[in-house]
């Protein structure tokens, strides 16, 4: 409570268009951080169930290339990396969700098989291909969402943050201020009111003394 | 732009037959080399991290995860293994709150 504030009317009026502006802010910050939150658990739901589909997705393909190095030695799978000519690009943009910035990933390969001679190499090498190109076109869409809750997350943060600071500190705090004032202010009119009225009354008493004089 | 893999030997041989170049990292002097490798070349846009290989270097990886918006880190399981970090407690860190 600010009771260093001078009790008048226009301070009065002031101190409640900011007490309406910051219910306002109140409001609209709090819409804010039920829009984030309700975004954050549907990215939530879907990062998930792409995390398992990542899971999943590696440890086929971490099987397979372990088969492939069995049958052909870890040595010839590396030299396959050099023949295999994908390329893997990601574009990235971003959407913007309530002024926060969120990545979308999008991978692109270039490039088809068949990458090297299928003489003196393995089938279990091109499945092993195949697998882990599966596991990296789920790998960005998972680091999208990923990269997207984190974000997401610490803007949750931040407006809860901003949204108890008005609602427990900055709107009590002005309210009690303002019927401070307006204590204050009516203390003050009652004041001026008896004044007025006794001096009334003093005039009345002076004037019928008056009269009682010029009668007697 | 592209991927970057920073893990194990399988991890690094894995994603390098399709393509995505990466650097083998077993101790935390190791990681945080080719982290930096990693993050000198402004084309690796997502940057594919094993968890073992995270954890040495947590405090880095952590660093980029929450604050950093370029580059994109992702962190993958270790050859055989399931994910080590729950998204949700994940989430609860960053805000701070459980939801």
């Amino acid at each position: 409570m600010d009771t260093s504030l001078a009790p008048t009317r226009s301070n009065l009026m002031k101190l409640k268009d900011e007490l309406s502006f910051s219910r306002l802010g109140y409001d609209l910050l709090d819409q804010k951080r039920s829009i984030l939150v309700s975004e954050l658990l549907t990215l939530v739901d879907q990062a998930v169930d792409y995390q398992n589909r990542v899971e999943k997705a590696l440890m086929d393909a971490e099987k397979t290339l372990q088969d492939a190095i069995m049958n052909m030695g870890r040595l010839r799978v590396a030299n396959l990396a050099g023949a295999v000519n994908i390329n893997s690009s990601i574009s990235l943009s971003e959407r913007r969700v309530m002024g926060v910035g969120l990545p979308k990933v999008d991978t692109s390969f270039s490039g088809d098989g068949p990458y090297f001679s299928p003489e003196g190499t393995s089938m279990l090498s091109e499945l092993a291909i195949n697998r882990y190109r599966r596991a990296l076109e789920l790998m960005g869409k998972m680091a999208e969402l990923k990269v997207s809750i984190m974000r997401l997350s610490s803007e949750v943060k931040k407006t809860i943050r901003k949204v108890n600071a008005l609602e427990k500190l900055v709107i009590p705090d002005k309210e009690e201020t303002v019927r401070y004032l307006t204590s204050r202010i009516e203390e003050q009119e009652r004041e001026s009111f008896i004044l007025l009225k006794a001096v009334k009354d003093r005039m009345e008493r002076e004037e019928e003394l008056k009269k009682e004089v010029n009668h007697g | 732009m592209d991927y970057f893999v920073i893990g194990d030997d399988d991890t690094v041989l894995g994603f390098s037959i399709v393509g995505v170049s990466g650097e083998v990292a077993r101790t935390s002097e190791e990681a945080r080399l080719a982290w930096q490798n990693a993050l000198e070349n402004k084309e690796h846009g997502v940057i594919i991290i094993t968890e073992d290989v995270a954890d040495l270097i947590r405090e880095t990886v952590d660093h980029y995860l929450f604050s950093e918006s370029f580059p994109l880190v992702v962190e993958i399981p270790s050859p055989g293994q399931a994910f080590k970090r729950d998204l949700k407690s994940l989430v609860n860190q960053a805000i701070g709150v459980s939801i």
